[in-house]
C-alpha cells in the first residue's frame, strides 16, 4: 500500500534538520536538541507499530513521494518499509534515539576531558548534527528502494561517523578514524563495482520495483555475469559487515569511537549490511546464493565461533564488545545463507536484538568511562555489582540478547536462525550431528564469553572505591532493555508481518527446491 | 472455571511487580518476602483447584491463547495428569520453602534480588510442566535456567564461608573449590550446551511437522518419526533433543555442575537443585517417552522401534552410570550439602533409568505406563523428602556456622525435633520400608529389571546399598557422634517459620510411605490421564526381589553403625596411614576425577582455542595493516626507481615499450 502522507522521508529528513538547529545554535541549548532528536528519531519505532497493527507490513508500504528517473535508466528514487525491513528500521530507531539522550551526559565529559587535555573539541552542536545526520543515514540505508539511493546513504553513513571518531573518539583517534574511512571504502567500492555493473545491464538500479514493492530477480537478465555482480557485492558487504578475516578495521574503530557512537556503529551499522545481503544478494541472486549456501553458512559458523574466542582474549572492555560484535554479524550471516524464509527472517530479528543488546552493552562501558575515570579495562573490574546494581542487571539483560534467552528478544531471532538452519541440514544423520556440533560450539562461544566477562566485570570482591550510579546515564539503558522486554512479548508485531511477507515468499517461490 | 494459564501467571506477575518495586526504590524486606509468598500461594491454590478438576473429570484442562501463530507459538497451558501432579509438588513446595525463606534471608543484603528470582524461577517452573508446546515449554526450561544461575551466584563477592569444597584442595592440578560467581557460571554454561540440544531437536521436528505443539507433535509421531527413522537419524535426533534434559537433570556428563551449585543459599538448594528445577529433565523424558513409545509402536516400521529401543537403553544406561558413580562420591565428602547433592544426581539417576526403561520396553511390549509411574513416584517422593533433608541441612550448617560435617556433630542433643525429621527423611532415602522412598525405589528397579536391563538394573541395586550406607553415616556424624573438630557453638532448635516447613515435609515421607497404596494409586492414574499414555497401571512391587535389596540396604547400614558405633573406626586415621585407602578415597573424594578431566580436556583445550584464535587475529592484523602497507611502500618505491629523471634511461625504456606494443600488435592481427 502507499502511505497516506510522506512519513519515510519526514522520518529521515526530520533529524537531520534537527541536527543542523543544534549545529547553527553552537552547542548551546543542547538538552532541548538532545530531546528533539530522540523525539524525530523515534518516529520510526511509532510508524513501523502502526502499520504492523494495520497489517500493512506483509505487503509492504510505500512513501507517496517517489520520483521515477526510469528515464535516465535509474529506476524509482523512493523509500518504502516492508516486513523485512521493519526490525532493522525498529533497531535503528530505538537505538539512535535512546543513544541520542545518553549522549548528553556522556559527551559533556568527554568534551571537558579533551579541553582539559588541550585538544581541540568542536561543540556538541557540531556532535548533534553529525550524530543526527548518521542516524538518519541509516534509516535512508534501510529504507531505500534503490541501490543508487542507497549507495548515497551508505556513503552519507561514512562521512559522519568519520568525523565523529575523528573529533571526539580515544587513543590514536584520527589514525583510527583514517582506517576506519579507508577500509570500509574500499568495501564500498566493490559494492560501487557490482552496483554498477547490475544496473548498467538491467537498466535500472531498483532492487524493490515500484510501486508492487516486488524483489527485482536479477539473476537471469545478468546470466553468466550473476555470479560475478553478486560476487562482487557480497563482497564489499562482507567487509562492511566485518566477517571472520574481514574484520581488520572494526575492533579499532568500535572500541575507540566514542561510546554513544560505538553503540551506534556496533550494532546498527554493520548489521545494514547483513539487511543488505539479504534484501538484495539473497533475493536478487537466490540461485547464486543456493550455491554458495554451504560456504556461507559455514563462513558465518566460523565467524562466530571465531569472533567469540578472540573476543575472550580482550583487556579491553569496548574492545571486547566490538569482537562481540564481529561474532554476533555471524548469525545473521548463517540466517541470510541458509537461504530458507525463517532463516532469512531470523536473521532480520537478529539484527534487532542483537542492536538491543550492544547497544545496552556499549552504554554499559560508557557509564564506566565516565563515572570511573575512563575506566575500560576488564582486569581492573570485579564485583561492581555492588556498587552499580542496575548497571548489573541491565548489562546481564544485554548478555541475554546476545545469548538468545527469553524473557529477551534474542530469543526469537535465534530461533528462526535455528529453524532456517535445521530445515536444510538437519534431516540427516550426519547433517543433524554436524550441525548440533556447530550450534554447541557456536552458541555455547556466545554464552561463555557472555557470562565469563560478566563475572569479571561485576561479580566478585568489588575492587573499585565508591562511586554513585549516574542516573543520568542508567536511565536510557534501562528504556533499552524495556524495549527488549516489550518486544519479546509483541515478537507477532515483527514475527508475523515476516511469516505473510509477500517479499519473502516471491524469494522462497524462486528458489531451487 | 479457573484459567489454569494463572497457575505460571501469577508467580510471573509477582516477580514482574517485585522488579519494578525494586526499580522505585522500595527496599523493605517484608515486601520482597511476603510478596513473593503470597504469588506462590495463589498459585498453589490455582494448581490445586486445577488439578482436582482434571481428576474428578478424566480429562486435560486445556487453554490456548493466540501469540505468534504464524510460527505456531501459542500461550497454551494443558494440565494433564503428569502436568497436575507436576505443579501440585511444584507449587506447594515452594510455598513452604519461601516461607522457610522469609526467615533464612532476613537481614541479608540481596534479599530482594532473592524473592525476585525465586518467584521467577516458580512461575518459569509451572510454565515448564504446564506448557502445550516445545517454544513454551522452553521458556519456561531457561527461565529456571537463568533464576538458578543468578542464585547459585546469589553471595556473588565471593567471600570463602560460601564456596563449596576445600579451599586449596586440587585433583590433577584442579582447583577443586568453588567460588559462588565460579559456580553459577558453571551451572549456566553446562546446561546451555544441552540447551543448543533441545533448541535443535525442537527445530528437526518443527521442520518435520509445521508445529511446536506437544498435543499435535504426539499425534504425528509415527510419521516424522519415520522419516527420521528412514535417514537413519531418530535415535541421534533424539538424543539430541534429549541433552537438555541430561544438563538438566546432572546426569553424566553433565553432572559436575549441579555439585558445586551448592554455593547458592539453603533453600535455594533444596527447591532448585533438589525438589524441582533439576527434575524438569526427568519431567521431560516422562512427558516425551509415551510419545516416542506410542508413535514408534503406531509407524509400525521395524527400524523406527530399533532406533527408539536404541535411544532409551542410552539414556537408561545413562542414568544408572550417573546414579551409581554420584552415590559412591557421597559416601567420602565431608560437606553436608555436598553429600546432598551428590545423592540428588544419584536418584536423578533412578528416574532416568526408570523413564528409559518404560520406553525400552517398547522392542517388547508391555506398556509403558508402568515405568512411568515409577519414575513419577520417584520423582514425586524425592522432592518430598530431598526438600526436607536440605532444609535441614540450612539449619545445620547455620548452627554449627560451618558447611563441613566435621564440625558438627551430636545434634540430637540440642534439637530433637530436627534430629526427628532428619532420620524420617533419612529413612525414606535410605530406601527403608515404610517410607515413601522405598516403595517408589522399587518400582524405578522393577522397571529396569522388566525391560531387559540386567547391568542397569544391576548398578542400581548396588546404589540402594550405598544410598543406604552414605544416608547413615551423615545422620550419625551430624546427629549422634561427637565432632571431629570441637568448636564453640551455642546449639538449639530452629526458629518455627524454619522447623515447620522441613518437619511437615519429613512427616510427608512417611505419610506417603505409610499410605502407599493409595498414593501409587493416584500417581498410577495421573500417568494414566498423561497425553499419548493409553491406560493406567498400577505397577505393584516383586515383594522377593523388594526384600533383596532392601536386605542389603539394611545390611550396608548395619555395617555402617557397627564400624561407626561400635568399632568406632577413625576413617581419617586410616586414609592417613594407608595408601591403597587414600588413593580409593581421593578418587571419591576428586569425584573420579572427572571435573579435573573436563577443565584440562575442555576447558583446557578452549583456552588452546582461544589463544590460537589470537594469534590468528594478530596475523589477520599484521596482514592488513602492517604486510599489506609494506607491501604497497614497496610496490611504491620500485615504481619510483623507473622515474629518476635521466635522459637515457627514458630513452631504453621507450624503446623497449614501443617494442613490446608492436610485438603485441604483430600478435594480434598475426
Amino acid at each position: 500500500m502507499e502511505a497516506g502522507f510522506p512519513i519515510l522521508w519526514l522520518s529521515v529528513i526530520a533529524p537531520m534538520l534537527v541536527g543542523l538547529a543544534a549545529w547553527a545554535d553552537r552547542g548551546r541549548r543542547i538538552r532541548v536538541y538532545a530531546v528533539a532528536s530522540m523525539a524525530s528519531l523515534s518516529l520510526p519505532m511509532l510508524y513501523v507499530a502502526y502499520y504492523a497493527v494495520r497489517g500493512a507490513l506483509a505487503e509492504g508500504v510505500l512513501d507517496p513521494l517517489y520520483y521515477d528517473a526510469t528515464g535516465y535508466g535509474i529506476g524509482y528514487i523512493a523509500l518504502a518499509l516492508d516486513a523485512l525491513s521493519a526490525p532493522v528500521v525498529f533497531g535503528v530507531s530505538l537505538v539512535t534515539a535512546f543513544v541520542a539522550l545518553y549522549s548528553v551526559p556522556y559527551m559533556e565529559v568527554r568534551v571537558r576531558e579533551l579541553a582539559e587535555a588541550g585538544e581541540p573539541h568542536p561543540s556538541l552542536g557540531v556532535y548533534f548534527m553529525l550524530y543526527n545526520m548518521f542516524a538518519a543515514a541509516m534509516l535512508g540505508l534501510a529504507l531505500s528502494t534503490n541501490l543508487v539511493l542507497f549507495y548515497l546513504f551508505l556513503e552519507l553513513t561514512l562521512v559522519p561517523s568519520f568525523l565523529l571518531i575523528a573529533y571526539y573518539g580515544y587513543g590514536d583517534r584520527r589514525r583510527i578514524a583514517l582506517l576506519y574511512f579507508v577500509w570500509t571504502h574500499v568495501g564500498a567500492a566493490v559494492l560501487l563495482a557490482g552496483i554498477v555493473y547490475y544496473g548498467l545491464t538491467l537498466g535500472t538500479f531498483d532492487y524493490l520495483t515500484v510501486p508492487g514493492l516486488e524483489p527485482v530477480i536479477a539473476e537471469g537478465a545478468l546470466a553468466s555475469a550473476a555470479r560475478v555482480v553478486a560476487g562482487l557485492m557480497l563482497v564489499g558487504l562482507l567487509v562492511k559487515m566485518a566477517v571472520a578475516g574481514l574484520h581488520m578495521w572494526l575492533p579499532y574503530a568500535h572500541a575507540e569511537a566514542p561510546t554513544p557512537i560505538s553503540a551506534l556503529l556496533s550494532p546498527n551499522l554493520i548489521g545494514l549490511a547483513g539487511y543488505a545481503i539479504a534484501r538484495f544478494v539473497a533475493a536478487g541472486f537466490p540461485g547464486v546464493m543456493e550455491g554458495w549456501r554451504d560456504f556461507l553458512v559455514g563462513l558465518g559458523i566460523v565467524t562466530i565461533i571465531y569472533g567469540g574466542l578472540v573476543a575472550l582474549r580482550q583487556a579491553d572492555f569496548k574492545r571486547f564488545l566490538a569482537y562481540s560484535s564481529v561474532s554476533q554479524m555471524g548469525y545473521i550471516l548463517a540466517g541470510v545463507a541458509s537461504m530458507t524464509k525463517l532463516g532469512l527472517a531470523g536473521a532480520m530479528l537478529f539484527y534487532l536484538s542483537h542492536a538491543i543488546g550492544k547497544a545496552i552493552l556499549f552504554m554499559v562501558a560508557g557509564v564506566f568511562i565516565a563515572s570511573l575515570h575512563g575506566l575500560r579495562d576488564l582486569g581492573r573490574m570485579g564485583g561492581l555489582a555492588r556498587l552499580y546494581p542496575r548497571t548489573a542487571a541491565l548489562s546481564l539483560f544485554g548478555f541475554m540478547h546476545l545469548v538468545g534467552m527469553p524473557p529477551s528478544f534474542g530469543f526469537w531471532a535465534e530461533l528462526l536462525v535455528i529453524l532456517g538452519l535445521a530445515r536444510v541440514y538437519a534431516l540427516t544423520l550426519d547433517g543433524a550431528v554436524l550441525l548440533a556440533t556447530a550450534l554447541i560450539l557456536a552458541l555455547g562461544v556466545s554464552a561463555a564469553y557472555s557470562f565469563v566477562v560478566m563475572r569479571k566485570i561485576f561479580f566478585g570482591r568489588p575492587r573499585v572505591e565508591g562511586a554513585a550510579e549516574p542516573g543520568q546515564l542508567v536511565a536510557p539503558i534501562l528504556a533499552i532493555a524495556v524495549a527488549g522486554f516489550t518486544l519479546f512479548l509483541a515478537a507477532p508485531m515483527l514475527v508475523e508481518p515476516l511469516s505473510y511477507s509477500s517479499f519473502l515468499a516471491a524469494v522462497e517461490a524462486s528458489l531451487g527446491g | 472455571m479457573v484459567d489454569p494459564t494463572l497457575i505460571w501467571g501469577i508467580p510471573y506477575l509477582g516477580a514482574g511487580a517485585l522488579a519494578l518495586l525494586w526499580l522505585a526504590g522500595v527496599r523493605r524486606e517484608a515486601v520482597y518476602a511476603w510478596g513473593s509468598v503470597a504469588s506462590i500461594l495463589a498459585s498453589a491454590v490455582l494448581s490445586t483447584l486445577v488439578a482436582s478438576r482434571v481428576f474428578s473429570g478424566g480429562e486435560p484442562v486445556y487453554v490456548v491463547y493466540e501469540w505468534i501463530p504464524s510460527i505456531g507459538v501459542n500461550v497454551g497451558t494443558y494440565v494433564d495428569g503428569l502436568g497436575a501432579v507436576m505443579a501440585l509438588v511444584v507449587s506447594w513446595l515452594s510455598l513452604l520453602i519461601a516461607l522457610y525463606s522469609v526467615e533464612y534471608m532476613r537481614g541479608d543484603w540481596g534479599q530482594p534480588r532473592y524473592f525476585f528470582f525465586f518467584t521467577f524461577f516458580v512461575g518459569s517452573m509451572l510454565l515448564l510442566v504446564l506448557a502445550d508446546n516445545l517454544v513454551l515449554l522452553f521458556i519456561g526450561w531457561e527461565g529456571t535456567g537463568l533464576a538458578s544461575y543468578a542464585l547459585i551466584g546469589h553471595w556473588y563477592t565471593d567471600e570463602e564461608k560460601y564456596w563449596v569444597g576445600v579451599p586449596g584442595r586440587r585433583a590433577l592440578g584442579v582447583p577443586m573449590y568453588f567460588e559462588p560467581s565460579h559456580s553459577g557460571l558453571r551451572a549456566i554454561l553446562f546446561t546451555r550446551v544441552g540447551d543448543v540440544g533441545m533448541l535443535l531437536g525442537m527445530a528437526v521436528i518443527y521442520t518435520l511437522t509445521g508445529t511446536f505443539s506437544i498435543p499435535v507433535i504426539a499425534e504425528r509421531a509415527p510419521e516424522w518419526m519415520t522419516a527420521l527413522a528412514a535417514a537413519d537419524a531418530l535415535a541421534a535426533v533424539l538424543l539430541i533433543f534429549t541433552l537438555g534434559a541430561l544438563a538438566k537433570s546432572a546426569q553424566f556428563p553433565f553432572h559436575e555442575w549441579l555439585v558445586t551449585a551448592m554455593t547458592g543459599p539453603t533453600p535455594v538448594s533444596a527447591l532448585i537443585h533438589a525438589a524441582t528445577m533439576v527434575k524438569a529433565g526427568v519431567y521431560f523424558m516422562l512427558r516425551f517417552t509415551p510419545i516416542f513409545y506410542e508413535g514408534a509402536l503406531a509407524s509400525g516400521v521395524e527400524t523406527v522401534v530399533s532406533q527408539a529401543h536404541l535411544y532409551f537403553v542410552t539414556v537408561a544406561g545413562l542414568g544408572a552410570l550417573t546414579a551409581f558413580m554420584t552415590a559412591t562420591m557421597a559416601l567420602v565428602n565431608n560437606e553436608f550439602k555436598l553429600i546432598l547433592a551428590f545423592s540428588t544426581a544419584s536418584q536423578l539417576g533412578y528416574m532416568f533409568m526408570a523413564a528409559g526403561a518404560a520406553g525400552a520396553l517398547v522392542s517388547f511390549g508391555g506398556g509403558v505406563a508402568a515405568g512411568l509411574t515409577a519414575g513419577l513416584s520417584h520423582l514425586v517422593s524425592h522432592a518430598v523428602f530431598k526438600a526436607a533433608l536440605f532444609l535441614v541441612a540450612g539449619w545445620a550448617i547455620h548452627a554449627a556456622h560451618s558447611r563441613f560435617i566435621d564440625d558438627m556433630g551430636s545434634f540430637a542433643r540440642h534439637m530433637k525435633v530436627t534430629a526427628v525429621a532428619m532420620w524420617l527423611s533419612g529413612l525414606s532415602l535410605a530406601g527403608v520400608p515404610p517410607f515413601s522412598g522405598f516403595f517408589s525405589k522399587e518400582l524405578t528397579l522393577k522397571a529396569a529389571e522388566e525391560a531387559h536391563l540386567s547391568w542397569a538394573y544391576a548398578l542400581g541395586v548396588v546404589t540402594a546399598g550405598v544410598t543406604a550406607a552414605y544416608t547413615l553415616r551423615v545422620i550419625l556424624r551430624v546427629f549422634h557422634l561427637p565432632p571431629y573438630n570441637r568448636r564453640e557453638a551455642h546449639l538449639h532448635e530452629a526458629p518455627p517459620l524454619m522447623l515447620v516447613p522441613y518437619t511437615i515435609l519429613a512427616v510427608a515421607a512417611l505419610a506417603l510411605g505409610v499410605g502407599w497404596g493409595s498414593v501409587e494409586g493416584f500417581l498410577a492414574r495421573a500417568v494414566g490421564l498423561t497425553l499419548a499414555v493409553g491406560e493406567a497401571e498400577v505397577p505393584g512391587l516383586k515383594l522377593a526381589a523388594a526384600a533383596t535389596v532392601v536386605g542389603l540396604s539394611l545390611a550396608s547400614m548395619a555395617v555402617v553403625a557397627l564400624l561407626y558405633l561400635v568399632a568406632r573406626v577413625d576413617f581419617r586415621r586410616i586414609v592417613e596411614s594407608s595408601r591403597p585407602a587414600r588413593v580409593l578415597h581421593d578418587f571419591l573424594f576428586d569425584r573420579w576425577y572427572i571435573n579435573s578431566i573436563i577443565y584440562i580436556v575442555v576447558v583446557g583445550g578452549f583456552a588452546g582455542w582461544v589463544a590460537a584464535a589470537a594469534a590468528v587475529d594478530a596475523a589477520v592484523d599484521w596482514f592488513y595493516h602492517a604486510g599489506l602497507v609494506s607491501a604497497f611502500a614497496a610496490a611504491s618505491m620500485a615504481f619510483r626507481r623507473l622515474h629518476r629523471g635521466r635522459p637515457d634511461y627514458y630513452l631504453a625504456l621507450y624503446v623497449y615499450m614501443i617494442g613490446l606494443v608492436l610485438l603485441f600488435a604483430y600478435l594480434a592481427w598475426g
